[in-house]
């Protein structure tokens, strides 16, 4: 299988007041093509930095962070914004989307700056959403939102998805419509999903499980057989 | 504690705050130093009046005999009557092409009582047996003269040497002028020079008749009671003028200044100041909504809203004591050059710069209490929380379709950032209003500045180029025969046209409505002194009837076919009538234009001429000066270039006067923008961050904020096109006046130059926030909660 994501020694280290944190250590990773793989860890484990990491939000400290042949590591923000926008969605737990714009127009934003974007009104329909097109962010509930949100990244037609707690501010029913999607995305259009959680349960419906402890990657497990998202529980 | 929370608060979003200290800084200076100013100025005048002495009235006459003055001085009302000789003289520098003029006026020689004295600054008394003279100071200076010396000028056609004794002021002539169609004095080319009667009697010939008399009321009588006495018993003297103190030039002006600084001492800082408030207002709810967990812990505490609304408070306080602080002291520093350069406008003595404390401490009050006002509305909200309620985070901002959506056409042209910035004006009300009006008020100051500039030298320049042609102009001592003076000057080489005028002094009178002005009587075929109508086209003289400028019209109620009563010294019978044919807009000067020979046929003296307009060649200009400037016949000679040169000179310091207007309306206009923008940034921190991540770049990022800001200011800067022009013509209103009218004329360039400067503030606002938007760091932003 192709790789997209290779880190090698990844370091990340930051202030905190007067503390030095290292979030991350020496961690080395590889990310396939079409995967969807679950990173799991408790909070603090470091999850959340590699994952601003790979998204390009945040640079490291050390190490060398490849996207295909592009190193990361080295890139200015110039350039991680054109990786941003071209290679990956992100899905925050928190949705971020834009309070005075309509579903549509939230994703319609994400499409007017990506260079081969699906239509975003057939991807609010695919996430079942046809009928709430005109609908602000304040009339829809959280896993409407939430859906919304699983819309504007994969308009972009990205490389890959990273999911920071996708489901972390839903319900349990809504929690799994969304996870739905997300395997949906990986399976059909053979896209990469990066997924961070603490939730071991979602960790079952993974091609792959990493998991981080102290900002370590502990240890990674491959599923031969991955559940669907609806036999997932938690 | 929470002194230090604030302290704390402050700092971190310093910029902003800064940004308003400067606002209400700016606005405190102006009142401090324009304040400070006037009163200096106020006090030199009341003092050296005082002291001095200024007469009530003013008469002019062509002559009349000491006898008469005495029983004149009899007339009840009159507590004191005195006659003196008010000559100009040319005086001849050796050397010099332009001309220069003294006006001698005759003084006491400091035995007698007098109603208006002369203050000898320098120098020896005068001597009534010798022909010296005393000199203002500013003529002395301009032309590098000093006590000892010797001027020579022309008097009855005689070249004399006045001996300079010393250097004097009077109040009269605080602001020399030469006359009232100058703009400015020149000291250059003019002085005020002061001599014994009896010098002057001997230099002008025994037989020179007092011309000019001066009048101190009695105890509870009024000017026009004594007016209407006095001037049919003048009327047989060729009395030519007369006027209450009032409308004497020099106090005119002088008067004028002070109520217009003082008008803009408390004003203007009303503005900057409201400005001000505007910003802390906004800056305060934005950091209550930022801190509502804050507010709810400390309510959970046991603080009671009044100590946390006290704590709120605090900020606004602060900001108002150190802006009160920064702005009265700068003011009352600045108060001294500013003073400094009024001496070098207006000649008064005492003035000085004055160290008080009065304004500094109304100053304070003043900023004290906007800032409590602008923190009391900014954080009645903080109070009203129930502690619980504070604790919970706000709703989350609903987005709603707005109104202007319906236009599917523009609501369809837009991007979605352009949707986004258009929902977001709506949905913060106040603030864009706020933000609205601001630039609407920074724009139309920008061009009020820009227009006043423009304007004056659009009125030089019309005045010159299109109204007054002519290279020189030649006012002769008495009237000459029209034909034989024309026939004279043609024969001089180089000369290219020649044309007579008639000026006659009259009193104009309609109804009871009255002014005093001069006609001026031209050819029919004038091409050196052009009447020009609304359309900026040539009118015709009527062959019967008057052309009145707008301002005597208006003075007069006077309007098209109005019959206007005349009388004059040079008429022959009483008074005569005549229509007004049409009016014109004129913006320098009152007068009244007949055709010449109308004016001659109605004075009934035959055809005359009291000045003449020439054109020449460029090299025969010195060649004529030279021929006339000791001519016995010749009282005065201009010269344009003189004119334009002095002009330019004078509006160098006006300008920069001007300008510094502009420069505060600019840095107003950055900090409305900046400190908005920056309460923006922060409270949509996460969603431009979330944008960030999605792949925009910090300047697409940007254009959510700047399409906001760039709709408004161009709605505002529209708005602003009427409000710059309601604001001209009220400038225009208080500060017009006989001397000359603003015109009201729609001037491109000022709104050009103000749409330019408000582009340019809200550019650098915006610079200064890509920078910010730049410094993000994506994961914090994202990381904080609502």
């Amino acid at each position: 299988m192709e790789v997209i994501l290779t880190g090698r020694k990844l370091s990340k280290s930051y202030q905190l007041g007067e503390v030095r944190v290292q979030a991350l250590r020496d961690v080395d990773i590889q990310i396939y093509q079409g995967e969807l793989v679950v990173v799991l860890g408790p909070s603090g484990s470091g999850k959340s930095t590699l994952l601003n990491m790979l998204g390009g939000m945040d640079k490291v400290s050390s190490g060398e962070l490849f996207y295909r042949q592009q190193p990361l590591h080295a890139m200015d923000e110039k350039g991680l914004t054109r990786y941003r926008r071209e290679a990956v969605g992100f899905i925050f737990q928190f949705y971020n989307l834009m309070p005075n714009l309509t579903a549509w127009e939230n994703v319609h934003l994400a499409t007017e700056i990506a260079a081969k974007p699906l239509s975003a009104k057939d991807v609010l329909i695919d996430v079942g959403l046809g009928e709430r097109l005109e609908h602000f962010p304040a009339q829809l509930s959280g896993g409407e939102q939430q859906r919304v949100a699983v819309a504007r990244a994969v308009a972009k037609n990205p490389e890959f998805l990273l999911c920071d707690e996708p489901t972390g501010a839903l319900d349990f029913e809504t929690g799994i419509q969304v996870l739905k999607l997300l395997r949906k995305f990986s399976r059909e259009q053979k896209r990469t999903v990066v997924l961070i959680t603490h939730n071991a349960g979602i960790a079952e419906m993974a091609d792959r499980v990493l998991y981080m402890r102290d900002g370590r990657l502990d240890r990674i497990r491959s599923n031969e057989n991955p559940l669907a998202p609806e036999e997932v529980s938690w | 504690m929470l002194w230090r929370k604030m302290v704390r608060d402050v700092l971190e979003s310093k910029a902003a705050y800064l940004a308003c200290l400067v606002v209400i800084s700016i606005g405190l200076m102006v009142y401090t130093s324009l304040n400070l100013t006037a009163d200096n100025l106020w006090q030199a005048k009341e003092n050296f009046y005082r002291e001095y002495g200024f007469p009530d009235g003013f008469a002019t006459v062509k002559g009349i005999p000491d006898a008469e003055i005495r029983r004149l001085a009899a007339l009840p009302g009159i507590d004191q009557l005195e006659g003196r000789i008010v000559q100009d003289v040319r005086v001849v520098f050796p050397g010099r092409e332009e001309s220069a003029f003294l006006r001698l006026v005759t003084v006491g020689t400091g035995q007698e009582k007098t109603m208006s004295k002369v203050k000898l600054l320098a120098g020896l008394p005068l001597d009534p047996h010798q022909p010296g003279i005393w000199v203002d100071p500013q003529f002395l200076a301009a032309n590098e003269l000093k006590i000892g010396e010797e001027i020579p000028v022309i008097i009855g056609g005689r070249k004399v040497f006045l001996e300079i004794r010393g250097q004097a002021q009077s109040p009269e002539f605080v602001y020399p002028m030469r006359n009232a169609q100058d703009l400015f004095p020149d000291p250059r080319s003019f002085g005020i020079a002061y001599l014994p009667l009896p010098v002057m009697r001997s230099l002008a010939g025994e037989g020179a008749q007092i011309n000019q008399l001066i009048f101190q009321l009695k105890p509870g009588f009024s000017y026009q009671d004594v007016e209407s006495w006095l001037e049919p018993r003048l009327e047989r003297f060729g009395l030519l003028a007369l006027y209450p103190a009032k409308d004497q030039v020099s106090n005119f002006i002088l008067n004028q200044e002070l109520s217009s600084t003082e008008a803009t001492a408390n004003t203007m800082p009303l503005l900057f100041l409201a400005v001000g408030a505007v910003i802390l207002y906004i800056l305060l709810k934005r950091i209550i909504e930022q801190q509502r967990g804050q507010i709810g812990t400390l309510r959970s505490f046991g603080y009671s809203s009044r100590e946390i609304q006290a704590h709120y408070l605090s900020y606004p306080l602060i900001i108002g004591l150190a802006g009160g602080l920064l702005g009265s002291l700068s003011g009352l520093w600045l108060s001294f050059p500013m003073t400094a350069m009024y001496q070098a406008f207006f000649h008064l003595p005492g003035l000085q710069g004055n160290f008080s404390l009065d304004y500094v401490l109304l100053a304070l009050l003043l900023s004290v209490g906007f800032a409590l006002l602008a923190g009391y509305f900014g954080s009645r909200q903080a109070m009203l929380l129930s502690p619980a309620e504070a604790m919970r985070p706000p709703a989350p901002p609903s987005g709603r379709h707005i109104s202007l959506e319906r236009w599917h056409w523009f609501w369809q042209s837009l991007t979605v950032q352009g949707k986004m910035a258009t929902r977001n004006l709506f949905r913060h009300r106040q603030r864009s209003f706020f933000t609205f009006v601001g630039i609407t008020f920074c724009f139309s100051m920008i061009a009020v500045t820009g227009y006043f500039n423009n304007i004056i030298s659009v009125m030089i320049f019309d005045q010159m180029t299109k109204v007054q042609t002519h290279d020189i102009k030649i006012t002769f001592a008495a009237p000459l025969s029209a034909t034989g003076t024309r026939r004279e000057l043609l024969k001089l080489p180089g000369i290219k046209r020649v044309e007579t005028l008639l000026e006659a002094p009259a009193t104009l009178k309609h109804g009871w409505q009255e002014r005093e002005t001069v006609i001026i009587g031209l050819g029919r075929d004038a091409e050196l002194f052009n009447l020009l109508g609304e359309d900026g086209r040539r009118v015709l003289l009527p062959e019967r009837g008057l052309i009145l400028s707008s301002q005597l019209a208006e003075a007069l109620g006077a309007k098209e076919g109005t019959i206007i009563t005349l009388e004059s010294a040079l008429l022959r019978g009483d008074s005569i009538s005549l229509p007004v044919y049409t009016i014109i807009p004129q913006y320098m000067g009152i007068n009244a234009y007949m055709d010449k020979e109308a004016l001659s046929r109605v004075l009934g003296q035959g055809e005359l001429a009291t000045s003449a307009l020439l054109v020449a060649e460029e090299k025969a200009l010195p060649l004529i000066t030279e021929k006339y400037r000791e001519a016995s016949q010749v009282a005065t000679m201009e010269n344009r270039s003189q004119l334009l040169e002095n002009f330019n000179e004078m509006m160098a310091t006006y300008g920069f006067t001007i300008w510094i207007l502009a420069v505060f309306a600019f840095i107003t206009g950055f900090a409305v923008i900046y400190s908005f923008s920056i309460v923006a940034l922060a409270e949509r921190k996460r969603e431009l961050a979330s944008l960030r991540v999605l792949g925009m770049t910090p300047g697409e990022v940007l254009q959510i904020l700047t399409f906001e800001q760039w709709l408004l200011a161009l709605a505002a800067m529209l708005a602003g096109i009427p409000l710059t022009l309601q604001l001209i013509s009220l400038m225009a209103q208080a500060m017009g006046s006989d001397l000359f009218t603003l015109p009201l004329i729609f001037e491109p360039n000022s709104f050009v130059i103000a749409a330019v400067g408000t582009a340019c503030f809200i550019l650098l606002a915006q610079w200064t926030l890509l920078r910010q938007i730049r410094r993000f760091s994506l994961v914090e932003a994202l990381k904080e909660r609502d």
